[in-house]
């Protein structure tokens, strides 16, 4: 049977995806179910003084409107380090609202249209405070604090020096200073967040039928948060419209539609719109980034002093402090290059806005800082950018080597991934274009930006983030002999868009020796599938629900083939398998179907098996951007996008580029298009697909991906490819916008270049707007 | 409350419904058709989108009154598994979608396209679906997935 592991097979999902089968968590449906609608705060800074939801609950239909005061929940707060101030919230807030957005209440009824024509009714007066709408402002202690408990907005401040920065500035040739500045994003899935709370008084069983990232963490989260027992409580995804990290945690909405449903006693139903969505559901990457660089005269990078200091909007996450943000940054931040001398400083502030999330590669800024900062060096030392690079990345001889951020840099390719795509990119050729380009006023331009992502990272990269003593994570998969000797599959993913049902199946059926079809993969019901808090997020699956699913099924073959062996009176070294068969090599006859063991195994079906983080893991790219500019317009044209990665062993080479080219379409969006834009006074400006503005067919360019083969890193060969597609995009476009903009002068620092900041850079300068 | 019949993929269909009903949700919720997704309730992401009386609309824009006595085509109407149109087939060939969910939207109007211009250029392609929006793919496996079909589909 030919091998279906590096084989861009069939996607399992496709057929039910592509024939409008796919059950989406909007598509359940449970007899009795009530709709909710959440009153939300239009302000974004006030004291509730009073809630009137009397005319609501008398509009036909209503049945329940609910206040803080109606639900049994605990405060939203479960986890998070002692140097992060962490002031108390409610799912509904009761006392103050803090951004537009801010929940208030849940009025559920018969249908959703009754419900919204009820939430408008419910009256809340409010007695206005001054809003805190950006780093500057809640900086400023003059300003109000959004938690009274807190008495500042600034939740964090931490100083860590890895090397010795300080001699290493001593030591410089020159200093380079730029301040980055990234803008808030939205993660915007096409799928808004959203539950079905199935309640049952009878027997006190609450199913949750959900759109989530990780079951399990939900799960004990919302028994932790209700105060309901876990073992009447479970989870349940189908098919989730993506998410990119924004449906990774317990929402405010997920605790008050389930605390709703278990106070009337039917089951209640919540579906996010695309509004409450881009309002409420969480945003990311705004963080403003001060760097100091000290650097040799040949270009090489002595030492980093960094201040980098992130907006977490007004609310935490239930599960992820916003302190990890910054940490993952200043852990990764070095990369696959010889940064040996680093000061960094933290500091996180709440504004009045919705909250600061996961977004594919939420570790973005230490790429972008680190390869825009290549880029301004190589300028201000009258460099080629490639040769700043050539100089810095690590190479073969120096590894491996414990990091200075104490991570481990083992199987490092990112320098050869640099290294092809130097060879592709043909410098020398593109130089001698630009430069006749710009005799006839036009403005080409190329960034390159290399990095390494942890996918998942080795074995200490938990233990210098902080938040694990275990080295080791073990990621558990099932499997399952059925009766009539097909196989299940269960694993503690939760895809949402990644293709798991494919490409674990892919596995499983390469490791018995039975068709794909002969396979299916269960995810998303945490009675059914192995517990893990974390389902599919981080680039983890490649490697660990890949590890674990190659070592249950050999676990289980073995099995299959011993009963084969006793039943066949047969030597087990004499046995093949083939098409869920075991016979006797050279005696097909003499053999044994997979059902046939499976009634002799009967009831020991199920094989588990526990998978550890290997060493290594760290995916690598090398991303290459074209740019051609109009410098009258703003305009930004990308005619040409080379990705260069090494992420192992392909299961199947088609999932892994559509992750590739989704993530660089992100990223490229991030600096042209995408702003969850705040005013000054903290109202939102981007709430709507009119103002939030997605690229489509028409804007993202062809994405061109190399794939580098480098020697096995293991056993499991396979690493992630989620986030690096978003993590290489901002640096490697606004280093090819620099280098286009070059007769200008301009030095950019802002991710977000829609063309009217590329206008403005190009008008803000004293420097002629042609060369002679 | 008013009454809507209408033919919806081949079988008559009707409900009652509030006037201000509109066609999505009378589609998904009154006769049941969940492969129409809402994905901004606007008319901006194009997900919602059916074929009325074989003309491309976004049935979140539409009230269900306008669509009385006619004959609307949503995704689950044009191909089924084992069964699925040419379109269908090549969108699964180039691994066009991800999570799914903006996949109606884009078939149809797709489908749309290749009956009006068989034999599209890829910028064509490209300008065609401008009004559909996904977050996971970057369009180039669904605009491949449209060129194959219309190289498949002239054949045949």
């Amino acid at each position: 049977m030919s091998r279906l592991v590096g084989s861009s097979v069939h996607r399992v999902e496709d057929e039910r995806i592509l024939t409008g089968r796919g059950q989406y968590v909007a598509d359940v449906r449970v007899p009795g179910m009530l709709h909710a609608a959440f009153v939300r705060s239009p302000v974004p800074h006030a004291r509730i003084t009073s809630i009137d939801t009397s005319a609501a609950r008398g509009v036909p239909g209503v049945v329940a409107v609910c206040t803080d005061d109606d639900l049994e929940v605990a405060d939203m707060r479960l986890w998070g380090p002692p140097e992060l101030l962490r002031p108390a919230f409610r799912p509904l807030t009761a006392d103050k609202v803090r951004f537009v957005g801010d929940p208030i209440a849940i009025v559920v009824a018969e249908s959703r249209a009754i419900a919204e024509d009820a939430a408008e009714l419910v009256d809340v007066d409010y007695e206005l405070l001054d809003a805190v709408a950006n780093i500057d402002q809640a900086l400023d202690a003059s300003r109000s604090a959004l938690f009274d408990e807190a008495g500042t907005n600034v939740l964090l401040q931490t100083s860590h020096v890895h090397g010795d920065p300080y001699a290493a500035f001593a030591s410089a040739h020159d200093i380079v200073s730029l301040r980055f500045v990234q803008q808030r994003q939205g993660n915007v899935p096409m799928e808004g967040r959203g539950g079905v709370a199935d309640y049952s008084p009878a027997t006190g069983e609450l199913v949750y039928h959900a759109a989530h990232q990780n079951p399990h963490q939900l799960r004990v989260s919302l028994a932790a948060l209700l105060g309901h027992p876990a073992h009447q409580l479970t989870v349940r995804c189908g098919d989730i419209g993506g998410s990119f990290g924004q449906k990774a945690y317990p929402s405010r909405e997920d605790v008050a539609v389930c605390a709703a449903a278990i106070t009337i006693g039917r089951p209640v139903a919540w579906i996010e719109d695309r509004s409450e969505n881009l309002l409420a559901a969480g945003q990311a990457r705004e963080e403003t980034i001060e760097v100091d660089a000290a650097v040799s005269a040949d270009g090489d990078l002595l030492g980093l002093r960094v201040h980098m200091t992130l907006d977490q909007g007004a609310y935490q996450l239930t599960t992820l402090p916003s302190s990890i943000f910054p940490t993952i940054v200043r852990v990764l931040l070095p990369g696959p290059y010889r940064i040996e001398h680093l000061a960094f400083d933290t500091t996180v502030v709440a504004t009045n806005k919705a909250t600061y999330v996961a977004y594919r590669g939420p570790w973005e800024a230490e790429t972008f800082v680190r390869e825009r900062l290549l880029d301004v060096v190589a300028t201000r030392l009258g460099l080629e950018p490639a040769e700043v690079r050539a100089r810095n990345l690590l190479r073969a001889d120096e590894l491996p080597r414990r990091g200075v951020t104490g991570v481990t840099m083992e199987h490092l390719t990112a320098r050869e991934t640099f290294e092809q795509a130097l060879d592709l990119v043909d410098l020398p050729a593109f130089r001698a274009a630009q430069a006749a380009a710009r005799l006839d006023g036009r403005y080409l331009g190329l960034g390159m930006a290399t990095f390494a992502e942890p996918a998942p990272g080795p074995p200490d990269y938990s233990r210098a983030l902080g938040v694990g003593a275990s080295p080791r994570s073990a990621q558990r998969a099932v499997a399952r002999l059925e009766p009539d000797g097909t196989i299940t599959v269960f694993t503690s993913q939760s895809p949402h868009g990644q293709g798991h049902q494919t490409t674990l199946a892919q596995l499983a059926a390469d490791g018995l020796d039975v068709p794909i079809d002969q396979v299916r993969v269960v995810h998303g019901d945490t009675r059914l599938t192995p517990f893990n808090l974390v389902g599919t997020g981080g680039s983890r699956a490649a490697t660990l629900a890949s590890g674990a699913v190659v070592g249950v099924t050999a676990a289980l073959r073995d099995r299959i083939v011993a009963v084969a062996a006793d039943a066949l009176e047969a030597n087990l070294y004499d046995l093949e398998v083939a098409d869920a068969r075991v016979s006797v090599r050279g005696t097909p006859s003499a053999g044994i179907t997979f059902a046939e063991v499976a009634a002799r195994l009967a009831p020991d079906l199920d094989v588990a098996y526990d998978f550890a983080i290997p060493d290594g893991g760290w995916s690598q790219a090398t991303h290459c951007c074209w740019v051609e500019i109009d410098v009258e317009t703003g305009i930004v044209r990308i005619p040409r996008y080379l990705v260069v990665e090494d992420c192992g062993a392909l299961i199947n080479p088609a999932i892994v580029e559509g992750q590739i080219r989704g993530g660089v379409t992100q990223g490229i969006a991030g600096v042209l298009y995408e702003w969850a834009a705040y005013g000054d006074d903290a109202q939102p400006l981007a709430t709507s697909f009119l103002d939030y503005l997605l690229p489509t067919a028409a804007e993202v360019p062809r994405i061109d991906i190399v794939h580098v083969e480098s020697p096995p890193q293991g056993p499991i060969d396979f690493r992630g490819v989620g986030e690096g597609g978003a993590i290489g995009a901002p640096a490697a476009l606004t280093n090819a916008i620099e280098d286009a903009l070059a007769p200008f002068g301009v030095t950019i620092t802002d991710q977000y270049l829609p063309p009217w900041k590329i206008v403005a850079l190009v008008h803000g300068t004293s420097v002629m707007t042609r060369p002679a | 409350m008013i009454s809507v019949a209408l033919t919806v993929d081949g079988h008559a269909a009707s409900a009652t419904v509030e006037p201000r009903t509109t066609l999505a949700d009378l589609l998904r919720d009154h006769i049941g058709a969940t492969s129409v997704h809402l994905g901004c309730e606007q008319g901006a992401c194009g997900a919602c989108t059916v074929l009325v009386d074989g003309e491309l609309a976004r049935s979140c824009l539409l009230l269900a009154a306008q669509c009385d006595g006619r004959a609307v085509t949503t995704l689950a109407g044009i191909g089924a598994p084992g069964s699925m149109h040419p379109l269908q087939e090549a969108l699964r060939d180039s691994h066009g979608f991800q999570c799914g969910f903006c996949t109606p939207g884009f078939v149809l109007t797709a489908l749309a396209l290749l009956r009006d211009n068989p034999a599209p250029t890829e910028a064509e392609v490209r300008a065609e679906l401008s009004g559909n929006l996904c977050r996971c793919t970057g369009y180039q496996s669904i605009v491949e997935g449209v060129l194959v079909a219309a190289e498949r589909m002239a054949a045949e």
